[in-house]
């Protein structure tokens, strides 16, 4: 993960304080290539960027009433590409809502909060961990 | 010439008075002429009444005195004929009858001359000597030179069984089981004169043997010619008998030595047996506690912080029952790891100063939630005489306390807790505490109360269902208090509870103490500390990364040593976090080389798992300033990091922060976040600030427009999405929990009676933020 390896995210998030910040945090912490989106409507349109990971907020209708929402930007993203991984940012904390994002495929869900960004990190990394793994699986299958 | 005669006669006659031995002169016909006064004195009769009459009639036997008598008219005279005078009160005399006739000139016989010498001395001398003879119970034997018996004693009739006229003038030899060697043994004697034990066995004529000592000498006449022996054969049947016990008792006492050495071995061998499977058993305790530490470490630490998180009663409830659990393992697990180290030895305790008043007091504060809890009081009296400063080992002293504190508060349901420090005696060099922590609990029934020490011992086979915990903590305890040379007690009454009292030795000092351990509160004042962890598992960085950026420090993170240094070449820090495992290059070598060779002072504490005296001193010697133990406990870390960074980095930076913050206080917003999201860099800042004045005006005007036109669903968008933004402005988290309410009541269409009150509440927040964050950009503008 080198050279032009750069990891591409995508952040979406009408809230552009929040959206800053979470910017903010990617650029200091990880040499990511972090393009913001304010709606669902402008990520989809951009997709064929090919990003490597979408961090996706939930509440993306919150003022323009009629924009699109958080789960069919996720749902237009992985009829898109499935295997773009899709983490979902919301301040709700019911768990029904976690398992609705997790059954319309998002990777994972991550609640609002201080240790918010501690948290996709982490993610962030275990879907690298993953792919490696993946490669590597196909690899061998491949040679088998 | 005759007056010569007369002369001569009467001399001869004194003479013959003076004599003790009786001397008397008979006639031919046997009757006393004359005789002298022994005469007299031996028979007890006078002169005139002897005179006359039968000389013979005063012996005891008559008949034999007529016949020596008669002997000296025969032969003339006769020597040494044994008689026996008697006295007429019927005392005996030996006498030696010495005789010879007399005769006028013509040689005709007128009588007989008799001298008989007195012998009873002597007499009585040689029958003591033969009664001694007689008594010994060895065989006393005298032979001719031809080998002939010629005497014996009654000893040696009773061994041969054959009377002493038989044996008399028999071969001496026969009696033996070895005539011949018997033979040569008496020839020795001639031939030597003397020979001394020869082992020989004598013969009963009923065939029992005795086995003798044979000693001989030769005995010789006057002119030194040899007689005979004399033979004395000591009987050493016993000897023999005692002697073959004694071999028997020796055999058998060997024996007994070689199966009591044999049993020993075994034993020893057992031992030896049992003592290594005590040790496999402590080395795979130990080895499992460590190995388990680790991954315990990761998810207790992450239950906390997922704690801190926005969750439902229910995930709170579960998390804590996780956390609660973890605490508990991890409780055990140390217990266990420190039992392994003192049965191994390897528990040793430190000696430096600290302040015991403090140290207590923070060690009692971390009880108090827990206190709180059960609705206990805590009670802490503490003797005011204890110098402030002592030496000793402040670890192994909280541990003890903490132990026996958290006992009371556990077996207690009502009432206190109360922990007593007094001082017991002060001497020059030292002084004694007594500790004492009471509680009014379930207390102890006395036939338990001795056995509550002993490992994996608790004093109900209940306690542990209804109380919890493995019977670990009060064996440490009395081995941690023992070790240091100190004694525990417990005074305990079933129902009204229970005091545990330890006293210990601490040396006084004129030293400060070392390290305040006192713990410093969270103070959300103190940020800006930047913190380098070194650390090599990744769980245990992301564990760090998390709490530092709780206490709002900065951190950066190398994965070992060598990229720690590589770090501190390029950025400053104030505080290192060094675990001591590391791969490439480990904490000590790490620190070692920052002290040695970069010649820095950070300030660097140690992380690490298992916390070894050894490793402690090492930890100093390389100059780390602390250490502190995983699984870290957050407050202990956030009290160590500010401690130690407060106290080289001086006033100056203090001051400053005092000044940001008086002039903050008025102020409903905090740039912090701001500033450390964007390095203060004020293109950033303008932008985020900028981004909110943006942002909230229209957010405040749906807000307000929902409330008036009951409009929920718009009210609940618009505060949901404000809600964000209060933390990174820094307003007070009061508004944003206001703000969580109206989300919540709108979101449910529920008591929206209190909604304006507290969309009132928000808006004038939001407006002032607005105020102020507008004046924020005007100056960042202005100063760049």
């Amino acid at each position: 993960m080198q050279k032009e390896n750069k990891i591409k995210l995508f952040l979406v998030d009408d809230d552009a304080l929040l959206l800053k910040s979470l910017q903010l945090q990617f650029l200091e912490h990880a040499d990511f290539d972090v393009i913001t989106f304010a709606t669902g409507e402008l990520c989809i349109a951009s997709l064929t960027e090919n990003p490597d990971v979408i961090i996706l907020d939930y509440h993306l209708d919150g003022i323009e009433a009629n924009a699109m929402n958080g789960m069919q930007t996720l749902d237009n993203i992985k009829s898109f590409n499935p295997d773009i991984p899709v983490i979902m940012l919301s301040s709700q904390d019911k768990i029904d809502v976690a398992i609705n994002c997790m059954h319309h495929r998002a990777f994972d869900y991550v609640v609002k909060s201080e240790t918010a960004f501690m948290r996709l990190q982490k993610i962030i990394s275990t879907i690298f961990r993953y792919k490696k793994m993946e490669k590597e699986l196909s690899w061998y299958m491949d040679r088998m | 010439m005759d007056t010569t005669t007369t002369q001569e006669s009467q001399y001869a006659r004194s003479l013959i008075e003076a004599s003790l031995d009786p001397l008397v002169t008979i006639n031919t016909l046997g009757k006393i002429t004359d005789m002298n006064q022994a005469t007299a004195n031996i028979t007890g009769i006078t002169r005139e009444k002897l005179t006359g009459t039968d000389f013979f009639d005063y012996f005891t036997e008559p008949q034999k005195a007529r016949e020596v008598y008669q002997e000296v008219f025969a032969k003339g005279s006769v020597a040494d004929s044994p008689l026996t005078l008697r006295h007429k009160n019927g005392k005996l005399t030996d006498v030696l009858f010495n005789g010879s006739v007399y005769k006028d000139e013509n040689g005709n016989v007128l009588g007989v001359v008799v001298v008989a010498r007195d012998v009873t001395a002597q007499k009585l001398l040689s029958k003591y000597s033969l009664s001694l003879i007689e008594a010994s119970l060895d065989p006393l034997v005298t032979i001719s030179t031809e080998g002939k018996i010629t005497d014996m004693n009654q000893a040696t009739v009773n061994i041969t069984g054959v009377t002493r006229e038989k044996l008399t003038g028999t071969d001496f030899f026969d009696y033996f089981t070895e005539p011949q060697k018997a033979r040569e043994v008496y020839q020795e004697v001639f031939a030597k004169g003397s020979v001394a034990d020869s082992p020989l066995t004598l013969r009963h004529k009923d065939g029992k043997l005795t086995d003798v000592l044979f000693n001989g000498s030769v005995y010789k006449d006057d002119r030194g010619n040899v007689l005979g022996v004399v033979i004395v054969a000591r009987d050493v049947t016993d000897q023999k008998r005692v002697a073959t016990e004694l071999i028997e008792a020796k055999v058998f006492a060997e024996l007994a030595t070689e199966i009591a050495e044999h049993a020993k071995s075994k034993a020893e061998s057992a031992t030896r047996i049992a003592e290594d499977a005590v040790k496999a058993k402590q080395q795979f305790l130990s080895n499992m506690s460590h190995e388990i530490r680790t991954p315990m470490n990761a998810i207790i630490g992450f239950t906390k912080v997922v704690l801190k998180t926005d969750l439902t009663e229910k995930q709170k409830e579960y998390l804590s029952a996780i956390r609660v659990s973890g605490d508990a393992l991890i409780v055990l697990i140390n217990d266990i790891l420190d039992l392994a180290k003192v049965d191994a030895g390897k528990m040793t305790f430190e000696k430096t100063p600290f302040k015991m008043s403090a140290s207590i007091s923070s060690m009692l504060h971390l009880f108090e939630t827990k206190i709180q809890e059960k609705n206990l009081q805590l009670v802490k009296e503490y003797d005011k005489k204890i110098p402030e400063v002592l030496v000793g080992d402040p670890i192994r002293l909280h541990q003890i306390i903490l132990n026996l504190v958290s006992n009371a508060v556990k077996f207690t349901t009502s009432g206190q807790i109360t922990v007593k420090v007094r001082l017991l005696e002060e001497k020059d060099e030292n002084v004694r505490i007594e500790f004492a922590v009471s509680d009014t609990g379930i207390g102890i029934i006395p036939e338990k109360v001795q056995h509550i020490f002993e490992n994996f011992q608790q004093a109900t086979s209940d306690t542990s269902r209804l109380y919890g915990g493995t019977g670990l903590g009060l064996a440490i305890v009395k081995q941690l208090v023992e070790g240091q040379g100190g004694s525990i007690q417990v005074d305990s009454t079933i129902d009204q509870g229970s005091t545990f009292s330890f006293q210990l030795d601490f040396q006084k000092t004129k030293a400060a103490a070392e390290l305040e351990a006192g713990l410093v509160e969270l103070d959300s004042e103190i940020k800006n500390i930047k913190v380098l962890v070194v650390e090599d598992i990744a769980l245990n960085q992301l564990l760090m990364k998390t709490l530092l950026d709780d206490f709002g420090f900065e951190r950066d993170i190398a994965g070992n040593g060598k990229i720690a240094i590589e770090k501190l070449q390029t950025k400053s820090y104030d505080i290192i976090l060094m675990d001591l495992q590391m791969p490439e290059m480990n904490g000590f070598e790490a620190t070692e080389y920052i002290r040695t060779k970069m010649n820095s002072k950070i300030p660097i504490i140690a992380l690490t798992a298992d916390v070894t005296t050894v490793d402690l001193a090492k930890c100093k010697s390389v100059g780390m300033n602390d250490y502190i133990a995983k699984p870290v406990d957050e407050r202990l870390l956030y009290s160590k990091i500010v401690g130690l960074v407060q106290k080289p980095t001086s006033k100056k930076l203090a001051d400053k922060d005092k000044a940001v913050i008086e002039a903050n206080t008025a102020k409903c917003t905090n740039l912090e976040y701001l500033n450390k999201r964007t390095k203060s860099n004020p293109e950033l800042m303008m932008e985020m600030i900028s981004l909110y004045l943006e942002q909230t005006p229209p957010l405040i005007k749906v807000m307000k427009e929902g409330l008036q036109e009951k409009n929920w669903k718009a009210l609940h968008a618009a505060v949901h999405k404000m809600i964000p933004s209060f933390s990174i402005v820094g307003i007070n988290i009061k508004y944003e929990n206001i703000a969580k309410n109206i989300q919540e009541y709108s979101g449910t269409e529920t008591q929206t009676d209190q909604l304006p009150a507290l969309v009132a509440q928000i808006e004038n927040i939001c407006t002032q933020a607005y105020k102020e964050l507008e004046e924020e950009l005007d100056i960042i503008k202005n100063t760049n």
